[in-house]
């Protein structure tokens, strides 16, 4: 689904693609509520958030959860951000110029940003950034959008220019990126394997307190933040690797945040009792759940047999089923109701005779009346992965597997724990079919997912997808910046990837975050709920937490 | 006496024991259900109905529904089938093993049994449970799989048994006699002593299948033992957790089918020991 389901609040939408645990992000439904006088804001409390998955590291260059992004997100800052609207705003930049051609972005720095150990914070970190992000030996699935650049400098020490040799569309978004701080980081050649990754040290609106690694990550108020101290004092993530269980600690207080399930949305939180503690929110989330395939398995070569799935699988019954009616069918990998989304691609209806047509079109037959497809003594077996805990998936997955035994093909299910699942699975190629989750950037740009280029072991094309057109589709969009002929580009790639099926899209899954009442200041917007978190406040006479033990 | 009498006198007293009786009539039932589950149930465990997610009990769903629509008596039949031989066959392999070890240790003493014995020791040292999750981990958790890792991890105390009894039965007459008649080694351990030690490994056996069906149970429940669709207690518990609070038919039920089974487990083993063990007799 969409983030990752954790449950936890994201400061600003993520500018580049990750793997989601679960499904979740940022919207509403419940109204906000009057503010009265005794609800002024005021410093204080904490907020305790859950989280299905543990974070892998809070160098965001050299991590591709939802989880570690969401966590880097409360220590660093980019040079920009998305706004409440997903319209790309100031975080470190002041402003910026973009030059008539659209080749070069000078971004002013703010002045008086220190890091939390003190050091001033300048353009030479940002210069530092961008030289690991090109650098081979930083093992990031994001260098590529670095390597557009032709020449950077560093004129003055709030002045950070960016050259590009070709337009390219998805630079200033690209400048989301978190940057780095250049003296705690320039004597280790491999970011990912310094100490920082574990202890970090940012700009951003808090600072690093602990992680302990499976259980919490901690984090407090930075009272130096450039846009003023967050209200909110501290912010506690703590890791439980079950939803349902992550459920029974928000009503027994254990925490204040997390993303609901569809399940726990439409008949667990109905009660009186939930509505006096908690908020419900709901909004189409920014992800999408889809069936992957490896491509260069023997099976899923064939484009005919990755339709005739696409037709086995009935969707609808995965949304009402899993979801509860809450989310969408999929159709591709942009969001709807945003440009890059083309409504009218190829779809595939739940239909079981036309599915067996096209597998037998494949060479797949019955042979021998046990009812599994055979081809060149071959039986249609695969074992799909998904990750364990979010039982969404796991139910998905159940579903799916009656659909394919409908068609004659023999789906096993086997969950692994998100780490491992990543680490072990997806990085090593070493599954057959997966069920997973990817964010939606409000930048079209995805190159890093279906670039034929972009399969190495720490790239995110770990399907293996190759197709010379959406090669050079991908390197079109991001080539102008004329809206409509990106938007050609994309409708394109979605055709294609509509026919080609190279992943069968499932759903687009509503997110569903509940929020402890007491906490004010909630504002639903098109980025969700957590982009402006640091003016979340709890009124004096509510809080919960008052010490802090450090 | 004969050793066909004394089998009738076990029994008898067996056949005494109410509370044995009423754990024997318990795995009966269950046996039962797994060697004719449709007789029991005429859905099919694995169709999902969207439309009927999570209903109550009712006539056409004796049992209610899962979170997928799907029958929970049908599974819980089909699955009593899983989750017994799973208890079977690992505490078949255990046997296996501690028969084996036991046996050897017990007879040629001295070196080899040391040596046999501290193995035995080492594997006691781990916390079996987690031996077990540390071994799924690499080879993959399925229904075999699961079989083989509880059986092999659960052999020490049948080799201790079948040790002690070793040591005191070839020391005594009749295994003089078969040697001095010209026996073999392996015939007078497997055709004179092995017989011999069956009472007390009987006894250990029907318990061990008990602490099985709760391993095998409690890892499905982890979501690492028998993996979905496919039905056992453990993993139809496993969804009932999430929905405990409006569908407690899904906890219920599997919780009380691995309850009686594990009870019923116990108390036969029990009648079995007091039906064979000689200090009782005559009471």
């Amino acid at each position: 689904m969409s983030r990752p389901l954790r449950p936890r609040a994201v400061l600003s939408a993520l500018s580049v693609l990750v793997l989601l645990s679960a499904c979740g992000g940022s919207g509403k439904e419940a109204p906000g509520k009057g503010t009265a006088a005794s609800d002024a804001p005021a410093h204080g409390d904490a907020i305790i958030e859950g989280s299905i998955g543990d974070i892998s590291g809070f160098l965001s260059a050299v991590t591709t959860d939802a989880s570690s992004h969401e966590a880097a997100g409360y220590v660093f800052n980019g040079l920009v951000r998305y706004d409440k609207d997903l319209r790309l705003e100031g975080e470190l930049a002041e402003s910026w110029d973009i030059s008539p051609d659209g080749k070069k972005i000078t971004f002013r720095l703010r002045k008086g940003v220190t890091w939390h150990d003190g050091a001033p914070f300048t353009s030479d970190d940002v210069m530092f950034t961008y030289r690991r992000m090109i650098d081979p030996k930083t093992p990031t699935a994001y260098g590529e959008d670095f390597k557009q650049v032709k020449r950077a400098s560093a004129p003055d020490p709030h002045t950070f220019v960016a050259e590009y040799a070709r337009p390219f569309a998805p630079a200033l978004a690209s400048w989301g990126m978190h940057i780095l701080p250049k003296h705690l980081l320039e004597k280790h050649p491999d970011i990912s394997r310094s100490p920082l990754n574990k202890k970090p040290v940012g700009t951003g609106p808090f600072r690093f307190v602990e992680w302990k690694t499976g259980e919490k990550t901690v984090f407090d108020a930075n009272p130096a933040y450039f846009e003023g101290k967050p209200y909110i004092s501290r912010v506690v993530t703590r890791v439980i690797p079950d939803l349902a269980t992550m459920f029974l600690e928000l009503k027994s207080g254990g925490l204040d945040l997390m993303n609901l399930t569809p399940l726990q949305y439409t008949r667990q939180t109905e009660t009186a009792e939930f509505r006096k503690s908690f908020n419900r929110f709901r909004y189409l989330s920014s992800g999408y759940t889809y069936l992957g395939f490896r491509l260069s398995h023997p099976f899923f070569k064939d484009s005919k047999v990755r339709q005739a799935i696409a037709h086995a699988v009935n969707k609808k019954e995965v949304i009402e089923g899993v979801f509860f009616g809450l989310g969408q069918e999929a159709t591709g990998p942009y969001k709807p109701g945003t440009w890059p989304y083309n409504p009218n691609v190829k779809r595939y209806p739940h239909d079981p005779s036309k599915a067996k047509e096209l597998l037998a079109e494949a060479g797949w037959k019955e042979k021998d009346g046990d009812g599994v497809l055979k081809k060149d003594g071959r039986r249609f077996e695969f074992t799909v992965l998904t990750n364990a805990g979010n039982e969404n998936r796991a139910k998905t997955a159940a579903i799916i597997q009656q659909n394919l035994s409908a068609v004659g093909i023999k789906m096993e299910i086997r969950t692994v724990e998100w780490a491992a699942f990543i680490n072990e699975f997806v990085k090593k190629r070493k599954f057959d079919a997966l069920i997973l989750g990817w964010n939606i950037t409000p930048d079209p740009d995805q190159y890093d997912v279906w670039h034929s280029s972009k399969t190495g072991p720490d790239e995110l094309n770990h399907i293996g997808y190759a197709n010379a057109e959406v090669d050079r589709l991908l390197e079109e969009g991001r080539r102008t910046f004329d809206t409509g002929k990106r938007k050609k580009a994309y409708f394109r790639i979605q055709e294609i990837l509509a026919e080609e099926q190279p992943i069968v899209f499932l759903c687009y899954p509503d997110s569903l975050p509940a929020v402890h009442k007491r906490f004010r200041g909630i504002v639903p917007a098109p980025a969700g709920i957590s982009y402006n978190f640091i003016q979340w406040y709890v009124p004096k006479g509510e809080q919960k937490y008052t010490t802090f033990r450090q | 006496m004969t050793a066909h009498s004394i089998f009738r006198e076990t029994l008898r007293r067996l056949a005494r024991n109410p509370l044995a009786m009423a754990g024997g009539a318990v795995i009966l039932f269950f046996f039962v259900l797994a060697l004719f589950p449709s007789v029991f149930s005429g859905h099919d465990p694995n169709r999902i109905d969207i439309l009927k997610i999570l209903a109550s009990p009712s006539e056409s769903h004796p049992l209610g529904t899962d979170d997928l629509g799907r029958d929970v008596l049908a599974r819980m039949v089909h699955g009593a089938r899983i989750s017994l031989s799973v208890g079977f066959v690992a505490e078949s392999i255990a046997i296996g093993i501690g028969l084996v070890i036991g046996l050897l240790a017990g007879y040629y003493g001295g070196r080899v049994d040391s040596v046999l014995m501290r193995f035995v020791d080492i594997m006691l040292c781990f916390p079996t449970f987690f031996l077990i999750l540390a071994v799924i981990a690499f080879i993959g958790p399925s229904i075999w799989n699961i079989m083989f890792i509880i059986g092999v991890t659960g052999w020490m105390g049948v080799a201790r048994l079948v040790r002690a009894e070793t040591l005191s039965l070839k020391e005594r007459d009749f295994i003089s006699a078969a040697r001095a008649q010209g026996a073999g080694t392996g015939r007078i351990m497997f055709r004179h002593i092995l017989p011999n030690t069956l009472a007390p490994i009987l006894v250990a056996a029907t318990l061990g299948v008990a602490g099985a069906i709760l391993v095998e149970s409690g890892l499905s429940f982890l979501g690492i033992g028998v993996q979905p669709p496919t039905p056992s207690w453990g993993n139809i518990l496993t969804a009932g957790k999430d929905n405990i609070e409006f569908a407690w038919w899904l906890s219920l039920y599997p919780g009380l089918a691995i309850f009686l089974t594990v009870l019923g487990y116990n108390l036969l083993g029990e009648g079995i020991r007091d039906a064979v063990d000689p200090r009782l007799k005559g009471r």
